[in-house]
């Protein structure tokens, strides 16, 4: 009995000691990773991802990076409800690289390996704060993504919208023309999907502020920031845009029933003629299956100016990072792809995407971006980093976080007319005031 | 052997197979009970726990008393999402009328292809839920299969509400994809309680002179009695937690078919208010218990007899599923 007892006391100890040992020896850095070298490492990688749509591609970069590195397999899960699914599985260890859920900032070191520091990568890549704590980045973006309006050339063309609207007002304005002189569907909401009227919550920052502090910084200390700014601009002029199209019949008629899949042909083929999502949708709805007309499908500015000026929120998508209780050669394996997918793979130009690389290609679709200033939001202030969350769980609005019920009773509001524009945002103030007031939050 | 040695000596054997006994009962039931401790009653005890606090998957931000409790009766939105199950106990109720309607009829008649019908009826209740999500969103859109069966029947379209969008209809609409997935179900339980019926005493009836209906009042509906107390304690129950019509048909409960369960669904996992929502959780099962309770002693009162053996049929009924 003694001896077993004393045996496993030694194990314990080797076992002990190894650990110490492995984590001693760090790893390199993101950017001191150079593509070519160890060739010869062997290790296998699990790749948790939301792009469901895409499998041979993401194979096929597989193929193409292991013709340099032929010894590390790579098996991608593709998840369908990924927000969610990712969420619960980020303490787990059946994963190698997973794309970034909504983890809380100071958690990200609990379950990310660090990349490296903040000031060295951000000054080669777009984006790099976005997961990032304390001056370390914990994943790098997939692709970046600028946040504007999709709509169909010929029908804006159709309707006799010569230039793009650049407010609310000209906005609805085209979407009113669109109802009269064409059969297309002015404002498709996508009401059904949930997330993509959550989407509308990307454009109160700088799109509507002009600010990059305003998401991250502003809106947490601001007293009624969904009260009317008066000039078309911030916040309630994003959503009133929604209520009013709603109202005047300019959306879908039986919106409870879109089908998200359904309406990326529709776009393509003038059946839709605005649609408000993120650049990323831009690909998917110029390549749609069934669509007759790639070439109509266009993409513009969100149509709020500040003082004559139009500003477009760009950022990471998804970002990717490495599981922290992989064993060392998976996680230097997992650097070696990152960066093969971030320089070589060309994923971000072929996704219609900003690149992540500062010195990659802007695709065509930014065409019509021309003198819009692309900003992406600056992070919150030291200490209160994990404040936008919590304001967010308090008042259960939930920005850019799954607050989509919020944006979806704005279309049914406006839909039935049962209650005003001013009403919700007064109810959204109420919440947020109380939300800062539990937190005890300064407000300026 | 064990058996006659027990008989001729009973006091010395008594000890040893009581002392075996309790080994074996130990041991079997420890894997059963270990695992039932673990995965129901602790995660319960805790959640008992986080229901007075102000927590999120990661972060106690302290005791808050009853105050969670306090937020269920007082927030407007709960209140009117603990209503909408009485769209569902409608529902629940139309569901076994339907379902002993067919299980009688299945079972009195001699219908050509008995087993083909209990078979189409019982096949939606295997139906996956997200296929069903699929399935009604695409017969409930405007124009499409609802709309274009009335429309042949000689409904004009502008005549027909929106299903889903029109908030006057839309909760029933929902309600009826849950009655068309569970009335099989309860068909089967109904059909399987009227077998085991005597069958000579429909033949006794007849000579008597009694008519279907008769049959049905006086042999069927005694016999039946537990079973039905069973389906209509599992549906009304269902109902107080109805989450899958509304989640995948209804958009994840958007447009003002968001249930209590729904509810809790969002605030567990969208706003992360983790002590809020487990408070809901509690007061849901609350609710069901108190139904649960007075269902019982309302039937205790109108058919005094059937409670002794109620629990062992819906025991048994309840294994069989």
């Amino acid at each position: 009995m003694k001896k077993l007892l004393s045996l496993i006391l030694a194990l314990c100890m080797v076992l002990g000691m190894t650990a110490i040992a492995s984590a001693e020896e760090a790893l390199p850095t993101f950017d001191q990773i150079v593509l070519g070298e160890n060739t010869d490492l062997t290790a296998k990688i699990h790749f948790a991802y939301h792009r469901t749509d895409i499998p041979e591609k993401l194979n096929g970069y597989v193929e193409e990076f292991r013709k340099t590195y032929p010894n590390i397999e790579i098996e991608y899960e593709l998840i369908t409800d990924y927000a969610e699914n990712a969420l619960l599985r980020v303490g787990n260890t059946d994963w190698t690289i997973m794309g970034i859920p909504t983890v809380q900032k100071d958690e990200l070191s609990k379950y990310f390996v660090p990349l490296g520091s903040l000031e060295t990568l951000d000054k080669l890549y777009n984006f790099m704060s976005t997961q990032s704590y304390e001056g370390t980045c914990y994943g790098i973006p997939s692709t970046g993504n600028a946040n504007g309006v999709l709509y169909n050339k010929r029908i804006f063309a159709e309707a006799g919208v010569t230039e793009l609207p650049k407010t609310p007002d000209e906005f609805i304005a085209a979407l009113k023309a669109v109802k009269e002189k064409t059969d297309a569907i002015p404002l498709y909401t996508n009401y059904a999907a949930g997330w993509t009227m959550g989407a509308w919550d990307a454009y109160i920052g700088v799109a509507a502020t002009g600010k990059t502090e305003y998401m991250n910084q502003i809106l947490p200390h601001a007293k009624d920031p969904f009260a009317d700014q008066g000039n078309g601009t911030g916040p309630y002029a994003v959503y009133k845009i929604l209520y009013d199209a709603a109202a005047e019949g300019l959306i879908e008629e039986d919106y409870t029933t879109t089908d998200w899949e359904g309406c990326k042909p529709m776009l393509n083929n003038g059946e839709i003629a605005t649609m408000v999502l993120g650049s990323w949708a831009f690909t998917q709805m110029r390549d749609a299956e069934g669509g007759q007309h790639p070439e109509d499908v266009g993409y513009m500015a969100f149509p709020v100016s500040i003082d004559g000026k139009q500003y477009a929120p760009a950022g990471g998508d998804y970002n990717f990072g490495i599981n922290v209780q992989a064993t060392r050669e998976e996680k230097l394996a997992s650097m070696y792809y990152l960066k093969w997918l971030t320089h070589e793979s060309g994923f971000a130009y072929s996704e219609g995407g900003v690149p992540i690389d500062k010195n990659g290609e802007y695709p065509d679709l930014y065409a019509a971006f021309d003198g819009i200033e692309m900003l992406s939001d600056a992070d919150a202030l030291p200490g209160e980093e994990t404040l936008m969350s919590e304001l967010n769980s308090e008042s259960e609005l939930n920005f850019n976080n799954g607050g989509n019920t919020k944006v979806q009773e704005i279309v049914e509001h406006g839909f039935k007319k049962d209650k005003s524009f001013e009403d919700i945002m007064a109810d959204w103030n109420a919440a947020w005031t109380e939300a800062q007031e539990s937190l005890n939050v300064e407000v300026k | 052997m064990s058996v006659i040695a027990s008989r001729v000596q009973p006091d010395l054997r008594r000890k040893r197979i009581n002392w075996q006994k309790v080994l074996v009962i130990t041991l079997f039931a420890a894997v059963p009970l270990f695992l039932l401790i673990l995965f129901t009653y602790i995660p319960f005890a805790k959640m008992i726990q986080f229901s007075f606090y102000n927590m999120s998957y990661t972060k106690n931000k302290g005791y808050v008393g009853l105050d969670n409790y306090l937020k269920v009766f007082t927030k407007e939105e709960y209140v009117g999402a603990m209503l909408l199950s009485l769209y569902y106990m409608a529902g629940a109720v139309v569901q076994l009328a339907l379902a002993l309607f067919f299980a009688s009829i299945l079972s009195l008649e001699r219908i050509r292809g008995a087993g083909i019908y209990k078979a189409v009826l019982f096949f939606p209740f295997l139906v996956n839920g997200i296929a069903i999500g699929y399935i009604f969103k695409y017969f409930y859109t405007r124009g499409f299969v609802l709309d274009s069966v009335l429309q042949a029947i000689g409904i004009p379209l502008d005549a027909l509400p929106y299903w889903l969008r029109d908030q006057s209809v839309n909760n029933w609409s929902l309600v009826f994809t849950s009655v068309w997935k569970y009335c099989g179900q309860n068909m089967v339980l109904f059909i399987g309680a009227i077998a085991s019926i005597d069958p000579t005493l429909y033949e006794a009836a007849t000579i008597d002179g009694a008519n279907r209906w008769q049959q049905f009042k006086a042999i069927i509906l005694p016999g039946i009695k537990t079973v039905f107390m069973l389906n209509l304690i599992l549906s009304i129950t269902g109902s107080l937690s109805a989450f899958e019509p509304a989640y995948v048909v209804g958009s994840m409960g958007a447009n003002g078919t968001a249930t209590f369960f729904i509810k809790i669904h969002q605030m567990a996992h969208v706003s992360q208010k983790v002590g809020q929502a487990c408070a809901m959780a509690m007061v849901l099962m609350a609710l069901i218990l108190l139904f649960t309770v007075l269902q019982r002693l309302f039937f205790r009162y109108v058919m005094k007899d059937s409670e002794n053996t109620f629990n062992a049929k819906a025991n048994k009924a309840k294994a069989l599923w």
